[in-house]
């Protein structure tokens, strides 16, 4: 197989990063785990493949190295099947053929140069590099592609290593930027944030290495290493019948906490940004360190806040957080309550809110329900066809809760379904896919209650029975040589308990299946009047540039007194005329949501995540006036360039 | 060609800005007073204060020097950075909205006030951009 072969399908490459996680207990790619470098694993070697047939880098000798430490063990496949539907084990084998044809002297040799001389000598001979056949498996999830800049890759151990390479890029006054999972990266590389976030020359800290956890479970704290995983923790935790709030599977926790904060479906219980930070060691621009729990630190804890805050790069590396975990309850159950209107929707999910109902509670979208449920993006879309068209179920007010908790959900709530409901879904999701033009579904549809009709009355057992399916049903779906595998992964009972997906959030990197997506939203008054006007203004930037905008999640802080939206543009990143428009809408969906009183934009919370909430969301945003709002068109002209730098 | 933060590179700066900006249309008739900190300017790594200051989108002063007296005049902005960060703005090769993103420059003063200025302050880069510059 050539290199040309698999160039389409590593352009879709979505640096997920789920690749680096054991997600599916098969293992990871052994020659990752024995190398760390990008490029060693099935994300990186992907990118590599893409860089090589394109003639952007030339082989050099270690490219010998990455091909031969593959083994073609096939993890990859499934682990990366599973997500995005792509089969990376074909790149890896186009790697392979192309490498057997070079000659000797079709090799670049990389000499070492000072730099990376005492690079090598702080984290160790094979932990530092600037070869650039690994550089380039950090495209497009921390640098720009097709650059001719000088770079090092370094994986250091310690925080002490850590402090001597920041010191070593200042001594040569060249930048450096760290990199957990690189998902932040991978989702705005695409997009005019690019420049802002991406290091253009210099040294990626890669953090991979850096995987200590230690669980308290006395004082209910784990403290954890930057290169630590939501999975990771979150698996570590449930040891102790103790939970993280943690972001999706495959994000660093410690620049995760760093950057965003961490909101999540359990937001209102366990709270957002400084609310689970116990302590956080961290180094400055000048490679000092420095412990949250200092007491001779400027406040840690105030942030700026508006239009001049943005701030893209974290100003400092933060290298051990200890965090609050939180007991996980015998009689947890999730309850489901489905609705046509967002407006409804709302109505009982603040009503909950406001009265503390609920350990997890959001209002999910049917985008996310049938794309994280179903096997394939067919299969998503399918589904997502049925529930709109004959169910009318747009939205999920999704609760997990306690036994007390639930009584009060089933007696105020229309109707509701609970996780055994979601196990026939997800199982049965294929079957309902292809169910668009059943006689049951179109009875069910003129129904004047379709949601009630199905889910509260004896329709219900019809559907359960017709769903009916068994994990090797499921399975058909999958490519022939997979099922057997996707049979064993769907048998696992926790593979459809989703009280066991909510925590350990495996499932969303499957939005990005079809198209690139790009999160907008962010955080606003709690009330039913703003969130409407937010979610309408973020449609409406959409819909004018001709993108396809869906609503994500919602979930609460402070009892309902705050609220976080996203809601995402979907786009092809490999259509530049794509990437404009979602450039456009982007920028407008700033303007629009900087009018509304009390509204941040995601991106103005980047690097406060650390920050109290308190400080971020207090004194409540005033709108920008017109006047103010013609500034933004100004700075993202001053910040991003013009349109065409973008 | 004229060394980059010399007096000399000021006087050449000053005259480019005046003929070549109109202080209406290029620079939004702003008045501000701006102090850039530029550390670690070779060979001797010193600091050098580069002042610049427009009444009426009319540049009034615009000074160089590793003299700290400039530090007693007046700022409204004082943006702090790298002798190497500096030479990446006035080459055109960052915009300096994008060095203060990336946490390359630190900026003192009112930043709502900055925002009104960032068009006009890239004009003025843009325009001393021009000068035949030895770094």
């Amino acid at each position: 197989m050539k290199l040309v072969d698999v160039l389409e399908a590593a352009k879709k490459e979505a640096h997920c990063g789920m690749c680096r996680i054991d997600y599916l207990d098969t293992g990871v790619c052994p020659s990752g785990k024995s190398h760390g470098f990008l490029a060693y694993w099935p994300e990186g070697r992907v990118e590599l493949a893409r860089a090589l047939a394109e003639k952007t880098v030339q082989p050099t000798e270690t490219l010998l190295d990455i091909v031969k430490t593959c083994t073609l063990c096939g993890f990859c496949d499934r682990q990366c099947h599973f997500i995005t539907q792509l089969r990376p084990m074909k790149v890896a084998q186009a790697l392979k053929d192309y490498a057997a044809t070079l000659k000797p002297s079709d090799l670049k040799h990389v000499p070492e140069d000072q730099i990376l001389k005492d690079l090598r000598a702080i984290v160790g001979k094979e932990w530092a590099t600037n070869d650039p056949n690994i550089i380039v498996s950090y495209n497009r999830s921390i640098m720009r592609p097709k650059t001719n800049a000088a770079f090092y890759i370094a994986m250091p151990r310690t925080t002490e290593e850590i402090v001597a390479i920041v010191k070593l890029a200042n001594t040569h006054k060249i930048p450096y930027l760290p990199r957990g999972n690189g998902t932040f990266f991978s989702v705005t590389m695409n997009t005019l944030l690019s420049d802002a976030v991406s290091i253009e020359q210099g040294i990626i800290i890669d953090l991979w290495r850096m995987k200590d956890i230690q669980i308290d479970p006395v004082a209910f704290t784990a403290t954890i290493g930057p290169g630590v995983t939501s999975f990771e923790l979150q698996k570590a935790a449930s040891k102790h019948k103790l939970r993280a709030n943690v972001a999706e599977a495959e994000s660093h926790v410690c620049a995760n906490a760093q950057n965003l904060g961490i909101i999540t479906t359990w937001s209102n219980t366990y709270g957002w940004s400084s609310d689970n930070v116990i302590d956080a060691e961290k180094i400055d621009q000048e490679g000092n360190v420095m412990h949250l729990s200092d007491l001779e630190v400027p406040n840690p804890y105030a942030t700026e806040r508006g239009l001049m805050s943005l701030s893209l790069i974290p100003n400092v590396i933060v290298t051990s957080l200890t965090v609050k975990l939180h007991p996980v309850f015998d009689d947890e159950e999730n309850i489901f309550v489905p609705y046509e209107k967002l407006e409804d929707a709302i109505d009982f999910a603040e009503n909950l809110a406001k009265h503390n109902i609920g350990l997890s509670l959001a209002i999910l979208s049917r985008k996310y329900l049938t794309e994280f449920i179903s096997p394939t993006h067919d299969v998503a879309e399918g589904f997502d066809q049925v529930a709109k068209q004959y169910l009318k179920l747009n939205y999920l007010v999704d609760v997990i809760c306690t036994t007390n908790d639930r009584k009060y959900i089933e007696e105020t709530a229309p109707v509701t379904f609970d996780r055994k409901m979601v196990k026939s879904l997800i199982l049965g999701s294929a079957k309902l896919a292809s169910m668009k033009d059943s006689s049951l579904l179109k009875m069910i549809s003129e129904e004047e209650h379709p949601l009630k009709a199905l889910f509260g009355g004896p329709l219900r057992k019809h559907l359960e029975k017709g769903l009916a399916a068994s994990p090797k049903e499921l399975a058909a779906v999958y490519d022939p040589d997979l099922r057997d595998f996707f049979e064993k992964v769907y048998s696992r009972p926790h593979m459809t308990d989703s009280i066991w997906l909510h925590t350990f959030r495996i499932l969303p990197c499957r939005m990005e299946r079809k198209h690139f997506w790009m999160y907008r939203g962010g955080y606003m008054p709690g009330d039913k009047k703003t969130i409407i006007r937010v979610a309408k203004a973020l449609d409406d930037s959409a819909t004018k540039y001709g993108i396809e905008g869906a609503f994500g999640f919602l979930s609460y802080l402070e009892r309902g007194k705050f609220a976080h939206l996203e809601y995402d543009y979907y786009y092809d990143h490999t259509d530049p005329d794509a990437r404009k428009r979602v450039n456009h809408a982007i920028v407008d969906s700033w303007k629009s949501q900087f009018s509304i009183p009390g509204v941040t934009p995601l991106e103005f919370i980047c690097n406060k995540g650390l920050r109290r909430k308190e400080h971020i969301l207090y004194p409540l945003a005033e709108g920008l006036s017109e006047e103010e709002l013609t500034l933004v068109d100004d700075i993202v002209e001053s910040v991003f360039g013009g349109e065409e730098k973008w | 060609m004229v060394k980059y933060l010399t007096e000399e590179w000021a006087k050449q700066a000053k005259q480019i800005v005046l003929d070549e900006l109109d202080p209406k249309k290029d620079l939004k008739n702003m008045n501000a007073i701006l102090l850039n900190v530029v550390q670690n300017v070779p060979p001797e790594n010193k600091t050098v204060y580069f002042y610049i200051k427009f009444v009426d989108g009319h540049l009034e002063e615009l000074l160089a020097s590793p003299d700290e007296a400039i530090k007693q005049k007046q700022a409204e902005f004082t943006v702090t950075g790298d002798y190497v960060t500096f030479i990446q703005i006035s080459k055109g090769e960052m915009s300096s909205a994008m060095a203060l993103l990336k946490n390359r420059v630190k900026m003192a003063g009112n930043k709502m006030k900055a925002l009104t200025i960032t068009k006009p302050i890239d004009n003025f880069n843009a325009c001393i951009k021009k000068l035949q510059t030895e770094y």
